[in-house]
């Protein structure tokens, strides 16, 4: 076993990434189960049945980081996606792909070597979950069907009317049971309910540690900056019915307080405005995106993106893991997810908002300009569009994100000199 | 005997004239399409030429965007099968056929015998295409024949990867502004329209041999991309732009013969 | 004009005209409309109240306004919707159904411009439970509870099993009809077809049932010619415009069966029996197959494709894909397959409801045609 206990944070999220990766991989190679998962899926029942598991979006997010996404996105593109759909879809479609040839063929094709991202084994299972999307549905769907492997569903239906109703979270909870079942016949042996309710306990106990780091961001000047959030994000997706994830943000929010007690602050230099991000990262191009801000004296203090990990509920009561899991701000009404907006920007102290047109997703784009208005003539803070993709590079200029984050820039000083602030 | 083929598309106007089915007496271009006075401009330039006068064909066929406008056609017949007639005549061996033209982008399979198995045409937008290829040669101040000789001299290919034409233009400019070689962002660009290319080629199941035609074959840096990204030789039709009017005026020789299916 | 030539020309001119079918519906019955976005909302509970459903399915006009609210990369038929919302085309509407089966709906129902009210519910999509029915039976519980309370009626179980009955019986005939017509495709073409299917959508049912029904007996009294044209399946959401359907025609195609959205999906499948409407229509929607908007773990589509190519002796099917429509984009690459596999052919064209220029699509039907 490594030494964990002198790592900084930093160092743990990269070991602990690494460890996950090698655990799917040794899980296959002794015969093991290993399940993809949609990044906002219950993890519960897999842990619970010690399944591997490997997210798919995390791991598309990666390549994308890593300037790999082109090569595996033409793969796709060749299978007939078009490229119009969810370029995460498509970075993990054409990787299976590819893994699905090397298994067929026992050769390993170029692109699959060549590629910069971790190797990840083929799934014997997959579970969705629509929380965060239906290309999801969709998605898990091909996958089930290209590898002819049993598919979980969880299906939370979109909340058009605000509180969740209980026949909803019925509805879901008889979903998990019938996931739990599932289960019990593809591993062939009976669900634990003590185990269970461990991983749930595990499940709050990690997510507590990060919502406590997304709450540093409210000091001004802040000892984080939104994008490490983006970087942290791996582990509440892939580990938070692990202690992976509980070790490595206890040791980060940590770390951060104390940065804070010793007046270390985020952003080198003066902080001088701070903007919302809403919408996912555009990987291929985080560098430009981050440096962009930074050049203009910008630091990201609010994102809402990072709190569709705020899974807290009462372990043991299904209602409310089935509640948890449902009420992510893009499964609800408009109202609901201004509401959830209009907080992360107040709690951020934010100057402005920064809005990604994200050619990838629908759901996140399509509710922008009313989102956009609406928090507007509440705060009378200024805000940018800029059209940009989570993982095809092709559909992002930089050109363009320079430009729009400059006028937001000016537009944020203006007011803050008291210039203008309609 | 004499038959004509006349292919009028986005960009340009092609007329081709056959007698007895094999020998090409005229294959004249003229670089205006559909809507403009190319169409009759190329038709008189090709009679003249061959000294040849209208009533003199047996049959004529109209292919092309604007096959529908050629009034002095008997018939028409899509581009795909036309390209497909054309390039086999030329290349018996061929199995795919990639054609790029001014704003469309055609993968073609064939059978053994030359007949059409399976096609996929480009969607939406104008990447990859000769127009897409027209804006870059704007941007860049270079002319789309000497692009090709750009490119040979590229030391390091740069990445044009934009699927907006729009993007891509301004990806294009801000490399040129950041001091990137005009050798490079060509090669890029020839990369990139390779790729889009190949996408449709790959779907329709790529098999030697590899034939490309259309206006864009002509640029010979694309050529090169293509056949680094198939990994697989690629053979220029002759005469690239004109061979879907080639193959209109076979299928128009194949009618008065009636050998046709 | 014959019979037959009389009852076509109606159906067309109301499915090109819904706005003159409602002011007609509100002469007759003294009773308004409610209109029903796409995909698979329950018309049956607007019927049992005695109003006119009419389906909202946007249509071939340029996009400006719009433009304003909707990235360029949301689906076309929706791009014409709000369009058409913008411009006030729904505002004599009494109340808006509005299902959310895909991300872009479920933005579209936050963020309606016209005046009317708008009754949004969701469809569960782990389908086959039986927990799915019992959520979907409560949705329609609250959508007849809103309607009843806009529309100020009360919408009995009595009445909505009427309209049920109504319903099914439509659909039993329409399947008869799709089948009837894939023999005389000299007298029904596409175009024809279409307007036939599509002024369901406006009509009182038991109405539309009675002129389709007539329709068939009149078709069935006549021989049965040779057809020398190519016969297809259409699959996608909908063929539109109608120049889409003339070039079809053109190249002398005639459609025997469709997997449409706007067409057989609705009437595939009927309502089962049992004892509480609401919760029979639920069921309609456990039962329901092959269509990219109900989640499948099986994903049925490509072999229920290929079970239509076989039955109905198509020689090809024809790919309306509809423009930036994610749930159809990722079926097409599994059926493709499915279908190279099957041996059979298809050809894929791009259903843009704003363009006017149809040559792409012109080239790849007339090539289509000449490689079949």
């Amino acid at each position: 076993m490594t030494d964990t206990s002198n790592m900084s944070a930093k160092e743990l999220l990269g070991f602990y990434q690494e460890e996950l990766y090698e655990e799917a991989r040794r899980a296959k190679k002794e015969g093991k189960l290993v399940c993809w998962s949609a990044s906002v899926a219950p993890s519960e029942f897999c842990v619970t049945m010690d399944i591997a598991m490997i997210y798919p979006e995390t791991h598309a997010a990666g390549i994308g980081a890593r300037k790999g996404a082109l090569d595996v996105l033409e793969v796709a593109d060749e299978k007939g996606y078009n490229v119009d759909t969810c370029s995460y879809a498509r970075v993990n479609m054409g990787y299976m792909e590819l893994l699905k040839q090397e298994a067929l063929t026992g050769k390993t094709p170029e692109k699959l070597e060549k590629s910069p991202a971790a190797r990840i084994p083929l799934p014997d299972l997959v579970i969705t979950c629509n929380n965060i999307c239906n290309t999801l549905l969709k998605w898990y769907e091909n996958l089930a069907v290209e590898l002819n492997i049993p598919l979980i569903i969880i299906d939370v239906p979109f909340n058009h009317t605000m509180p969740i109703p209980q026949y909803s979270k019925d509805y879901i909870a008889e979903q998990f049971k019938n996931a739990i079942s599932q289960l019990e016949e593809i591993c062939g042996k009976k669900f634990d309910y003590d185990k269970f309710l461990k991983v749930q306990e595990q499940t709050q106990r990690s997510v507590a540690q990060w919502n406590r780091i997304a709450s540093l961001s409210s000091h001004k000047p802040s000892p984080l900056n939104g994008f490490d959030l983006f970087n942290y994000m791996a582990l509440i997706v892939c580990a938070r019915s692990r202690d992976y994830a509980e070790i490595t943000f206890k040791k980060f929010a940590d770390e951060l307080e104390e940065n804070l007690k010793n007046g270390i602050y985020a952003f080198k230099g003066n902080e001088q405005k701070r903007v919302t991000w809403e919408g996912i990262a555009v990987w291929p191009h985080l560098g430009h995106t981050f440096k962009g801000l930074k050049n203009l004296g910008n630091i990201m203090t609010g994102s809402a993106y990072p709190g569709l990990w705020n899974l807290s509920y009462t372990p043991g009561d299904m209602s409310s893991m089935a509640e948890a899991y449902t009420r992510i701000y893009i499964n609800t009404c408009l109202d609901n997810k201004v509401k959830v907006l209009s907080d992360i920007i107040s709690g951020g102290k934010c100057d402005g908002v920064i809005y990604h047109q994200n050619r990838s997703c629908k759901l996140m784009s399509f509710l922008n300009v009313e989102t956009a208005d609406i928090l507007q003539k509440g705060n009378h803070l200024p805000y940018v569009s800029f059209d940009g993709d989570q993982t095809d590079p092709r559909n992002f200029s930089p050109a363009q994100f320079d430009t729009r984050i400059q006028a937001l820039d000016e537009m944020m000083k203006q007011n803050k000199e008291g210039v203008s602030n309609e | 005997m004499f038959t004509m083929g006349i292919d009028i598309g986005s960009s340009s106007s092609k007329v081709v004239i056959l007698e007895d089915g094999l020998n090409i007496i005229a294959a004249e271009v003229i670089q205006i399409g559909t809507g403009s006075t190319g169409p009759k401009r190329v038709l008189d330039e090709a009679l003249s030429k061959s000294g040849l006068k209208l009533q003199d064909m047996a049959k004529i066929i109209a292919t092309g965007y604007g096959r529908s406008s050629v009034e002095e056609s008997h018939k028409q017949i899509s581009e795909i099968s036309c390209q497909a007639k054309g390039v086999f005549f030329l290349v018996p061996s061929a199995k795919t056929i990639i054609d790029i033209g001014g704003q469309d982008v055609k993968a073609i399979k064939l059978d053994s015998k030359g007949c059409v198995k399976q096609f996929f045409m480009n969607d939406k937008c104008a990447a990859g295409t000769g127009r897409f290829l027209d804006v870059m040669s704007r941007v860049l101040e270079v002319s789309l024949n000497e692009m090709a000789e750009y490119d040979s001299r590229a030391t390091e290919p740069a990445t044009v990867s934009s699927t907006c034409t729009v993007f891509a233009e301004s990806e294009v400019i801000s490399q040129l502004a950041n001091g990137v070689a005009k050798e490079n962002i060509i090669a890029g660009v020839h990369q990139s329209v390779a790729s889009k290319a190949c996408g449709l080629a790959y779907r329709c199941g790529v098999e030697e041999d590899i034939v490309m035609c259309g206006g864009v074959a002509k640029d010979l840096g694309v050529v090169r991309a293509i056949s680094k990204e198939l990994k697989k030789p690629v053979i220029v039709a002759p005469n690239p732009q004109t061979t879907a009017a080639l193959g209109a005026a076979i299928f128009a020789f194949d009618e008065v013969i009636g050998a046709n299916k | 004009m014959s019979r037959i030539e009389t009852i076509i020309s109606e159906l067309s001119s109301i499915s090109n005209n819904p706005k003159k079918a409602m002011e007609d519906y509100k002469k007759e019955t003294g009773k308004g409309a409610v209109g029903v976005m796409p995909y698979y909302a329950p018309e049956e509970i607007i019927h049992a109240a005695g109003l006119l459903p009419v389906g909202i399915w946007g249509g071939q006009k340029s996009i400006s306004k719009a433009r304003a609210f909707l990235p360029p990369f949301a689906c076309s038929i929706m791009q014409s919707v709000m369009e058409m919302q913008l411009e006030g085309v729904y505002d004599n509407l009494e109340a808006i159904l509005f299902p959310v089966p895909c991300d872009t709906l479920k933005c579209l129902s936050q963020k309606w411009k016209g005046t009317s009210p708008v009754i949004v519910f969701t469809h569960p999509q782990n389908r086959k439970l039986e927990a799915a029915n019992k959520f979907l039976a409560e949705e329609y519980r609250l959508v007849r509870e809103k309607l009843e309370r806009i529309l100020d009626v009360k919408i009995t179980d009595e009445a909505l099993t009427k309209s049920i009955d109504i319903y099914n019986e439509n659909r039993k005939v329409m399947r008869e009809f799709v089948d009837i017509a894939a023999a005389y495709p000299q007298i029904i073409d596409p175009i024809k077809r279409h307007a036939i299917i599509k002024a369901r959508s406006f009509m009182e049912k038991s109405k539309h049932t009675a002129m389709v029904k007539e329709l068939n007996s009149e078709l069935k009294s006549l021989p049965v010619e040779d057809f020398t044209g190519k016969r297809v399946v259409l699959t996608g959401i909908m063929a539109e415009p109608n120049e889409v359907l003339e070039i079809l025609k053109e190249n002398g195609f005639a459609v025997v069966a469709d997997d449409l959205a706007q067409e057989s999906r609705q009437f595939r499948n009927d309502v089962p029996l049992g004892p509480d409407p609401l919760y029979r229509l639920a069921k309609w929607w456990q039962e329901f197959d092959g269509c990219s908007l109900a989640t499948d773990a099986k994903k049925s589509r490509g072999p229920m494709l290929i079970d239509t190519v076989k039955s109905s002796k198509a020689d090809a099917v024809v790919v309306c894909m509809m423009k930036f429509c994610d749930p159809e984009e990722f079926d097409y690459p599994i059926y493709y397959r499915q279908f190279e596999e099957a041996g059979i052919k298809s050809l894929f064209i791009e259903i843009d409801l704003e363009t006017t220029s149809f040559e792409q699509t012109k080239t790849r039907v007339q090539s289509f045609s000449e490689m079949l």
